[in-house]
């Protein structure tokens, strides 16, 4: 397939203040191609797309469409020149119908919001793709695979020649993954240039004509897909063979629960129960993970467990005590502890200090008497921490100035020590490794795993399949808030267990 | 220069500039009401600082401005907007009048401390309304505590109008509360009482509250973050409701200060607008004991100071309302342009 | 019994609603664009200062309102200058609009006034009967015998809903409220949307301003806003972000108002400042039960970074 370029971003240059996120990068795009943007997190996949479609501005470089340079400083820009994205985060707005956030922006002219007109068109659109979509519907009450639809119908309604879509099967499951894939294939037989972003080999080398690998803001290469191997992908996109260490440690047959999950309901919006008669349980040394698509209750579950959230029914108990009712506080005493899954806004308090933000949580039961508060004291406590997690930074520092991967290493190493304070040590992890370099991420699995080393118990919810089968000794799926599955690791089959997740049977 | 060392500089200018902006502000404004710009300023620094009586009235305005200031500032760590110190400040004025009224015929010794102790703590079960309605029902406080301010302020026009009016002495002024109750003056002769020593101690205090106890880094992370505060066990509803709590019973003190040791009885107007501008010097101030100290001395300057003016070139009191906005909008207006192009 | 549901009673209520319904929208306007603006007991006290002085000097209602009007705008622009452009905490620079105008209206007032023994005063907005209208027996001195802003403000309410659904413009208006990173990536200009809110939302909230002067006291005091400002947040609360809805928190607000003003009138028995206190206590209370299940617009209040790393 080898077409003139149809687009060519040339040594685009871009920082965020002191931090260099692109250096040089380079893409090439054909017409009617599938485009794979293959790198691992923060190697500056999505920083360069925005800065195709106008959402930031590069620095230095250029940008060539059919053999000409053309300026893109907005994202009105890029959608002049045929450039559509659909985020990773999908940028919808809940609040209004599908149609309407379709169409906004464009809404056909006029003081009058024409929405029968409009709405023929975009369902007309839909249908060329293969799309069903209920127009009419809230956009807040669709699945995310329903969401991604408007989100690509919202790119394509006006007009596109080149279409972006970062990270797009990271919300689906292994079934509707293909399905997505499939379509982009489609699309791109029709002579529109698609480019999807990915950190997942497989997908890569299963559904791409030719893949460019980014890594630390450059482009290592852009070779053809028929021509490459699973190796040589890892290689560019790391730098170095990598063995996958982290797996879960043979378990002894053990039959002390950690924590007992029994008929647990909790309240959703509206009359269905978000969780619904979740019953489980997890051993010691053991590693349960819970997998499901986003939205069917495990948020609501996990904030249960911890404490967050009140349960309408059914019992929680940590160590073998009852806990359901118990004040978060009371469940950290226990040594029940929960790494959130966003860090920003539910892990860390950014303004203050790394030691302070490692010792929170923890502080009360080190803080005692008067005065308790002795900055010196609290420093040094976190020079430990801070050598033991290779976190770049002292002390003193704010938290939020580092890093995404070196703000989880503060919240694993606070949730690990609050952990180690407690009678029982069970740690509930929210998709830990979310958006973490390959590094950040084995080492974060590490800890987990050496959790269930030192006789405590893991509850890992997390929307990557993959992670989940590495690292379970057993894993449930969540479904609608009910555990419909609960598989052993000998057992596990992602289109199986993907099937699950949607509400179909084995 | 180290980092630590240009961002404090850099904090310093945004101070300066802010100051050189209400300088220039004020020029203006003296200018356009027909006085001389120099000597206007002369006699303003000269009335609330150059001479023995200027000087104790600004340690006098001091106080309630301090006190109001470490109110608002203490709320402010913890993520909240006490915009209801004013009504605070007249429910611990009212909370000790009464308090003082009632025990006229006591001969306790510690009579003015008692009666203060009942000022803090009206206006601490003031405040513990919008407290309690944000720690359990997430009612926001800004509104609860504005219209309680209203509330307050009616009340007490009832009580210095109607029962404990003082009929001799005029229309919204009640009767005097016993000498015992009063607290001593620092010097007789140039009217300064000892409330500044009281809001002193009192920053100290706060100081120490915020930045040395597990309390206090509690309340630090709540601030910062509140969901993560929640996630780390910290008991917000319960930190929440004490914090207000607190912060109405600074207010509370100074309500009761200002009845005990300047006015000796409950006026209306006890407070012209304390409360909103220690809303401003918290800000300024960052929140932070020591950075409210500073302002709250130079909005003390800045309220004698006008007050002269007033009497020379008839500029009215409410400049000085305008002049603190606009000293915190340029402050605003350059820490914004800072953060966009990084040092 | 009869004294509360009074055609006289209503009458004043619906005057005395105008205020809140006006400012109600003004912030309503801005706050679905995203915009929080707590400063608008200041701006409505500038503006009642610009408009009574106007009037004073003019004699022309027309030109007084203009004035507020312009009052309202500069004042919002300036909120939206500092959120849109300089993304400040929106609450800060409220509080900071809050005081400048409460400052700056009573500056003007006594720069322009000086001091007197007598309190200047100005006519005020007639009340005009609706031809044929005004004669109905209930609603004719109720809902037809008002002065031109109150049937202004009525005629808002539906307009303003079907500006909000019907419109392009309206829709953007709401995306921008909701999530201000969807529109920016469709191509829609955000920051004109906001600045554009502010300045709609703040010719509202001047006349408001303007309305106690020039419609109900002919006169200028201050304070006089007296916690209207502060209100009219409430208000959007109540209406859930809504004009139907809105009108009617309004218009039980100024219920409150009209029937303390009644009772003080008619029995001795109760102190008047304890009549003063109802309508804030009742505002509160009110609140406490609404606060459940309040959903303002997602992106409310928070400054909007293209840039910024998601």
């Amino acid at each position: 397939m080898s077409a003139p370029a149809r687009l060519r971003m040339e040594a685009i240059d871009k920082r965020f203040g002191a931090t260099i996120a692109l250096d040089h990068a380079e893409l090439e795009l054909g017409a009617g191609e599938l485009h794979a943007l293959l790198g691992e997190n923060g190697a500056g996949k999505t920083t360069l797309m925005n800065v195709l479609s106008g959402l930031y501005r590069a620095d230095g470089g250029r940008v060539w469409i059919d053999g000409r340079p053309v300026d893109i400083h907005e994202p009105r820009d890029a959608i002049r020149h045929r450039i559509g994205m659909v985020h990773q985060h999908f940028e919808l707005i809940g609040a209004l119908s599908a149609l309407e956030n379709v169409i906004v922006g464009d809404e056909g002219g006029g003081l009058q919001l024409r929405r029968d007109r409009q709405a023929r068109a975009v369902a007309e659109l839909a249908r060329r793709f293969g799309f069903e979509l209920d127009l009419r519907a809230r956009v807040a009450s669709l699945s995310m695979a329903d969401r991604q639809k408007v989100e690509i119908v919202k790119a394509i309604y006006r007009g596109v020649d080149v279409l972006i879509l970062d990270e797009p099967t990271t919300v689906l499951t292994p079934g509707e993954a293909d399905v997505l894939l499939g379509t982009l294939r489609t699309m791109a037989a029709q002579g529109l240039s698609v480019v999807f972003i990915s950190h997942k080999i497989a997908e890569v080398l299963g559904h791409s004509d030719r893949v460019t690998v980014m890594r630390a803001g450059r482009t290592v290469a852009t070779v053809r897909t028929s021509a490459t191997g699973e190796r040589e992908l890892v290689e560019m996109m790391i730098g170095e063979r990598l063995v996958r260490t982290a797996a879960p440690p043979p378990r002894a047959a053990d039959d002390t629960a950690l924590l007992r999950v029994e008929d647990v309901n909790v309240a959703g919006r509206g009359a269905a129960a978000s969780v619904d008669g979740a019953r489980f349980s997890v051993g010691r040394g053991e590693v349960v993970g819970l997998a499901g698509v986003d939205g069917n209750g495990q948020r609501e579950l996990v904030e249960a467990i911890v404490g967050l959230r009140r349960t309408t029914a059914g019992r929680i108990e940590v160590g073998g005590r009852d806990v359901t009712s118990a004040a978060v506080g009371e469940r950290l005493a226990r040594g029940l502890t929960y790494i959130p899954e966003d860090r920003m806004g539910d892990g860390v308090m950014p303004s203050l200090s790394v030691a302070e933000n490692l010792v929170v949580g923890l502080h009360r039961f080190v803080m005692h008497g008067g005065f308790a508060y002795r900055p010196a004291a609290i420093r040094a406590r976190a020079v430990a921490p801070i050598a033991d997690y290779k976190i770049p930074a002292d002390a003193a520092t704010p938290v939020g100035v580092l890093s995404g991967g070196n703000i989880q290493k503060v919240l694993v190493a606070r949730a690990l020590a609050i952990a180690g304070h407690g009678p029982t040590k069970l740690v509930v992890a929210h998709n830990p490794t979310r958006g973490l370099d390959v590094r950040t991420t084995e080492f974060v699995s590490g800890c987990l795993v050496g959790v269930t080393r030192a006789g405590g118990g893991v509850l890992l919810v997390s929307s990557d399949l993959d992670e989940l089968m590495q690292l379970s000794h057993r894993l449930l799926v969540i479904f609608r808030g009910r555990i419909v599955a609960d598989i052993r690791a000998g057992e596990f089959d992602a289109y199986r267990i993907g099937r699950l997740m949607t509400g179909g049977s084995i | 220069m180290t980092a630590l060392a240009r961002r404090r500089l850099a904090d310093a200018t945004k101070y300066v500039v802010a100051a050189a902006v209400a300088t220039v502000a004020g020029a203006l404004v003296i200018a356009l009401m027909g006085g001389n710009v120099l000597s206007a300023y002369r006699s303003f620094l000269w009335s609330s600082l150059g001479t023995a009586g200027g000087f104790a009235q600004t340690l006098n305005k001091m106080c309630p401005l301090l006190l109001g200031g470490l109110a608002v500032g203490m709320a402010r760590r913890a993520g909240y907007f006490n915009i209801g110190v004013d009504g605070q400040i007249y429910a611990g004025a009212i909370a000790a009048t009464g308090a003082a009224l009632a025990l006229e015929r006591a001969t306790t010794p510690a009579l003015a401390v008692l009666v203060v102790a009942v000022g803090v703590i009206g206006g601490g079960l003031f405040a513990a309304i919008p407290g309690a309605l944000r720690a359990w029902w997430s009612v926001n406080e800004i509104f609860v505590t504005v219209m309680l301010n209203f509330v307050a302020a009616f009340l007490t026009e009832y009580l210095t109008t109607g029962p404990w009016n003082d009929v001799m002495a005029g229309e919204a002024i009640t009767r005097l509360i016993p000498d015992a109750a009063t607290l001593p003056m620092l010097s007789v002769r140039a009217g300064s009482h000892v409330g500044i020593f009281i809001a002193l101690a009192m920053a100290g205090v706060v100081w120490l509250l915020i930045e040395r106890t597990r309390w206090g880094f509690e309340v630090r992370a709540l601030g910062d973050n509140a969901r993560a505060a929640r996630v780390a066990g910290i008991p917000t509803a319960r930190i929440t409701f004490a914090v207000l709590i607190a912060s109405g019973a600074l207010a509370g003190l100074a309500g009761a200060i200002e009845v005990t040791a300047l006015h000796h009885r409950l006026i209306l107007g006890l407070t012209p607008g304390y409360g909103v501008m220690a809303i401003l010097i918290a800000v300024l101030g960052q929140s932070q004991p020591a950075g409210i100290l500073v302002v709250s001395f130079a909005m003390a300057v800045l309220l004698v100071g006008s007050d002269s003016l007033q009497r020379s070139i008839g500029l009215p009191a409410s400049a000085a309302l305008v002049f603190q906005a606009l000293i915190v909008l340029s402050v605003l207006f350059v820490d914004a342009r800072r953060a966009v192009r990084p040092s | 019994m009869t004294l509360f549901v009074d055609p006289e009673l209503l009458r004043l209520m619906l005057t005395m609603a105008a205020p809140l319904v006006l400012a109600g929208l003004g912030e309503l306007i801005m706050e679905r664009s995203g915009l929080l603006n707590v400063g608008v007991e200041g701006m409505m006290a500038v503006a009642a200062a610009c408009a009574f002085l106007t009037m004073l000097k003019t004699g022309s209602l027309t030109v007084a309102a203009a004035t507020a009007v312009v009052a309202g705008i500069a004042l919002a622009l300036l909120l939206a200058l500092y959120a849109v452009a300089l993304a400040s905490s929106q609450l800060t620079v409220g509080l900071s609009i809050f005081v400048l105008g409460t400052g700056l209206a009573s500056l003007l007032y006594r720069v322009v006034i000086g001091v007197t023994t007598v309190t200047p005063t100005t006519r005020t907005l007639p009340s005009l009967a609706i031809p044929g209208l005004a004669g109905l027996p209930f609603f004719g001195t109720v809902l037809f015998t008002q002065n031109a802003l109150v049937y202004l403000a009525l005629l808002l309410v539906p307009a303003l809903a079907g500006f909000f659904v019907l419109t392009p413009l309206g829709l953007r208006l709401r995306a921008a409220g909701e999530n201000p990173r969807a529109l920016d990536t469709v191509g829609v200009d955000v920051r004109a949307l906001r600045y554009g809110a502010a300045a709609a939302g703040g010719a509202l909230i001047g006349l408001a301003g303007a309305y106690l002067p020039l419609a109900v006291t002919g006169a200028y005091s201050d304070g006089m806003i007296g916690g209207r400002g502060w209100l009219s947040l409430m208000v959007v609360i109540f209406g859930r972000w809504q004009p139907g809805w809105a009108l009617v928190g309004a218009v039980l607000f100024a219920y409150t108002e009209a029937l303390q003003f009644k009772l003080a009138l008619v029995t001795k028995a109760i102190p008047p400042q304890v009549l003063l206190m109802l309508p804030y206590v009742v505002a509160i209370v009110v609140l406490v039960r609404l606060y459940r299940g309040a959903e303002p617009p997602r992106a409310l209040g928070q400054p909007y970074r293209r840039e910024s790393r998601v």
